[in-house]
């Protein structure tokens, strides 16, 4: 068979798992959201609610029935597309998540283009002399943005640019004087596409802050491996080869050894997409920033079912769909990898 | 070697220095790109979010504010607890038996869609809300019905006489919302959405950002500003930094840490900002399990209540903020002085554990309970340890276990805490919200309850009358009531299944150029009332 036809199978075998990956995430997270402790009704109510009034709302709610009966109903919904309403205020889940997720995904976009940019910069910038001081620098400068704790990192740059110097704002995503624009609920986009600059401005200095933090201690991760990558490809024998031919050292890296060196890096950057749309938790909680996985912490301790289900299922889809994509353009990409 | 290291210098030369020092110029422009406050409006920032501003829906301090802003109850309190009519034009009149009631409705209210405010518009509210509240219960084992019998008085029908009908009815989730805009939402809550009487009007909403804009037909004294802009910020250190940046013109202390709050208290006293305090409407308490062993035994759980040192406590888990309570009523609700619970006593606790078989190397194990999600719990359970080591150490040692709230309240009921600490906030300002819920007792052998609020809220503990004189202060008023509510927390006590900690006061801090925060009696902030002082 060809190439290609290797290929279409490859995809189809990946592409028929994730029902079943989904299935065993959705029913994990209904299992575990009910064996964990707590209840949303004493969520809702708190202590003070009589016995007769809260055993109303758990009727009220759809609590009161079995469990195989709630999972049932969960995967009939799931089979139809709807994630269900939210405990707390009958919202549809899908209008929470539709509000949540362009906040996301605009942060973590942002934060990786920034990890992207400095951790290539910092990763390449030591080759020239491997164990020399800017080597050595680099190398400190991955292991020290990886190991950092982000709340603490978050706080820190918090309490420096906008608190103590005032620069930028302290959190949130919009100035609160201003009403966000309307559409896909990108907000840089949107002023853009409205030609409103006041909002653009606006909407890019909430989000300075957050997407450099998050894109700093992410770009360790892109620097060292691109720092291992490029010196593995650059003592390997076709780089050699290439020496050899009399080529310059710049050409020699730039055409030969740096996009074999980048391959491991895609797939490092896909992985950190799929984590970022429901996993700068602490970031956002930080920042105040109203995204998916702010809204899944708030979620949680209010034991709101439906919602923590439906982002976990949605955010669960998108990173299956994100390393599916990966996969697909490493394996097109590198005529190495075997189906 | 040498020729492959020239060679690959250029390579090393990259931009880096430029690129950063590009930065700076681009921060400088940023920095330039604050849009201004429009005139005379202000940013107003709390803790929590908001997911829906239907009354039905609303039961936490956050939503309160906002409806305490854009709506109005039938009554409110004052700061000194008095019942002020604001929707209604006097207090309830009752039938001579107590079971009915008749409140006169002010005239001249339009709704912020221009509906008129009335008797029928209350009646579809009350009635709203019993189906849909989630408070409901506040109201369903108390009225019976309610009906309309002119077109500015409606009557309700009391499951038992009740006297603090008013006060009950001071609770802002009963606030009317308008008919007409409420139509087609009478079975299901209208989530982003209000159409009330106050004196402001919701402009847009989202669940982190609300924007209220002065309603220029309301009936009342109107807004002293342009307009407020409530946002949410999600930890305490946003919050504070919001503040003290300038980026927010007023910080409700909610979800504020204790020494941010003295940071703030600080810039008080320095003139860079100015501050208000509202009445306490929440209390800390620990509730002693009194069916658990040693707990069954009155002098031991009288020796624990002995056993606290609250100024110490206070000092160190608030820095004096939270004041030390003696009494499950915070100060200015009736019933509230003197206080009925004792004052720390070493010596009379030592004596009564020594009663009970332990001191002098026979130590009795407390088992304490604390919210692990809550700050001022962990404190209090470190502080109150070492205390009791350095003073009690012979007779008593405190163990303690933190348990996230949720599953906390979970388990009150099942009696799995033999001592736990929690907080309690009145559901309306009135000492009923305070001892009912704690006290309350349906089905009793001796001093165990075996069903009621007592079970609810983790003590399993009542007394022969005291379910009597509970009812009793529900029924009366004046100075019948407030006996009835000292022999009440008399009587909780002396029977010590519940130790009161301490009252926290609603807090806000604002910019210097803005009149002092005031509160309501609900510990609301009142919103309309801040203002522009200087320029």
């Amino acid at each position: 068979m060809s190439r290609r036809h290797h290929l279409w199978g490859y995809l189809l075998s990946r592409l028929a798992l994730v029902p079943v990956m989904l299935w065993l995430i959705a029913s994990l997270v209904f299992l575990l959201l009910r064996v964990a402790p707590g209840d949303p009704i004493d969520a809702l109510l708190g202590p003070r609610a009589p016995q007769a009034a809260r055993e109303a709302l758990r009727q009220q709610l759809g609590l009161d029935q079995s469990l195989p009966v709630q999972y049932g109903q969960y995967l009939n919904d799931l089979l139809h597309g709807q994630l269900g309403t939210s405990l707390t205020n009958q919202e549809p889940v899908t209008a929470v998540i539709a509000r949540s997720l362009p906040a996301s995904l605009e942060l973590g976009l942002t934060a990786l283009l920034i990890a992207a940019v400095v951790g290539l910069a910092v990763g390449f910038s030591g080759i020239a002399r491997p164990e020399g001081k800017l080597d050595l620098s680099a190398r400190l400068y991955g292991i020290g943005t990886y190991a950092m704790p982000p709340f603490w990192a978050a706080m820190m740059v918090q309490l420096v640019f906008a608190v103590w110097l005032g620069w930028l704002p302290v959190g949130g995503r919009f100035p609160a004087t201003l009403i966000p624009p309307e559409g896909s609920g990108f907000y840089l986009l949107d002023s853009l596409l409205q030609g409103n600059g006041q909002q653009f401005w606006g909407a890019i200095r909430h989000l300075v802050l957050p997407a450099s933090t998050l894109g700093i201690l992410l770009s360790g991760i892109f620097a060292n491996a691109l720092r291992l990558n490029l010196r593995r490809a650059l003592d390997s024998d076709y780089v050699e080869a290439a020496r050899s031919r009399g080529l310059s050292e710049t050409r020699v890296v730039l055409r030969h050894a740096l996009p074999n060196a980048l391959l491991p890096v895609l797939t490092i950057a896909g992985i950190t997409v799929a984590s970022l749309i429901g996993g700068a938790l602490l970031i956002e909680v930080t920042y105040s920033w109203p995204g998916v996985a702010y809204r899944l912490q708030e979620a949680i301790s209010q034991r709101n079912y439906p919602v923590v289900q439906g982002i976990v299922v949605v955010v669960a889809s998108l990173v299956v769909a994100v390393s599916v994509l990966v996969d697909l353009l490493v394996a097109l990409l590198d005529p190495r990898v075997k189906f | 070697m040498n020729g492959a290291a020239e060679a690959k210098r250029p390579i090393t030369r990259l931009p880096a220095a430029a690129g950063l020092l590009a930065l700076l110029p681009a921060l400088q422009l940023l920095m330039g790109c604050q849009p201004p406050h429009p005139a005379g409006q202000l940013v107003v920032a709390n803790k929590s979010s908001l997911d829906s501003v239907d009354p039905v829906d609303v039961y936490l301090l956050a939503g309160t504010q906002l409806l305490s802003a854009v709506g109005d109850p039938l009554y409110a309190a004052d700061r000194q607890g008095q019942l002020q009519p604001r929707l209604a034009t006097a207090l309830p009149q009752f039938s001579a038996d107590g079971l009915s009631a008749r409140i006169p409705l002010r005239q001249g209210v339009r709704f912020h869609d221009g509906t008129r405010f009335d008797a029928e518009a209350m009646v579809f509210n009350l009635n709203r809300f019993r189906r849909l509240g989630k408070l409901s219960y506040l109201l369903d084992d108390r009225i019976a019905s309610v009906r309309s019998v002119g077109p500015y008085t409606i009557e309700l029908r009391l499951t038992r006489p009740f006297r603090a009908l008013a006060a009950l009815l001071s609770s802002i989730t009963f606030t009317p919302v308008s008919p007409t805009a409420y139509r087609d939402y009478s079975e299901r809550s209208l989530t982003g959405r209000f159409v009330g009487t106050g004196p402001y009007r919701l402009a847009s909403y989202s669940p982190r950002k609300q924007q209220l804009l002065p309603f220029g037909d309301y009936w009342g004294t109107p807004a002293k500003n342009a307009g407020i802009h409530l946002i949410t910020l999600s930890n305490s250190t946003a919050l504070f930094g919001s503040l003290v940046s300038g980026e927010v013109d007023v910080l409700i202390s909610s979800g504020l840490e204790s020494d941010q709050q003295q940071a703030l208290d600080a810039r008080v006293a320095r003139g860079e900002l100015v501050s208000g305090a509202g009445p306490a409407i929440e209390i800390a308490l620990m509730a002693i399990n009194s069916q658990r062993s040693p707990f069954q035994r009155q002098d031991v759980r009288q020796a624990v209540a002995l056993s606290l040192d609250r100024q110490l406590i206070s000092q160190r888990v608030s820095f004096g903020l939270s004041e030390p309570l003696r009494s499950l009523v915070p100060p200015p609700l009736a019933g509230s002085s003197p206080p009925s619970w004792p004052a720390y006593d070493p010596k009379a606790a030592r004596a009564l554990y020594g009663q009970a078989g332990f001191c002098n190397g026979k130590r009795l194990t407390l088992p304490l309970t604390f919210r692990s999600n809550h700050a001022s719990d962990r404190l209090f359970a470190l502080t109150w340890q070492a205390q009791l080591r350095r003073d009690l150490g012979d007779c008593v040692q405190l163990e303690i276990t933190g348990v996230e709230s949720t599953s906390a309240y979970r388990q009150l009921a099942q009696g799995v805490f033999p001592m736990i600490t929690y907080d309690w906030i009145g559901d309306y300002p009135d000492p009923d919200t305070y001892l009912a819920p704690l006290l309350g007792c349906r089905k009793r052998e001796g001093d165990h309850c075996l069903a009621g609020s007592s079970v609810d809220s983790g003590s399993f503990w009542t007394a022969p009358g005291l379910q009597g004189q509970l009812q009793a202060s529900e029924s009366s008023t004046g100075a019948a009531r407030e006996r009835s509510l000292l022999t009440v927390q008399g009587m909780a006590a002396k029977g010590a299944s519940f130790v009161p900690l301490w009252q926290v006061n609603a807090r806000a801090w604002g910019q210097r150029n803005l009149s002092a925060p005031q509160f309501d009696g609900s510990g609301r902030v009142i919103l309309q009332a801040l203002e522009l002082v200087k320029p």
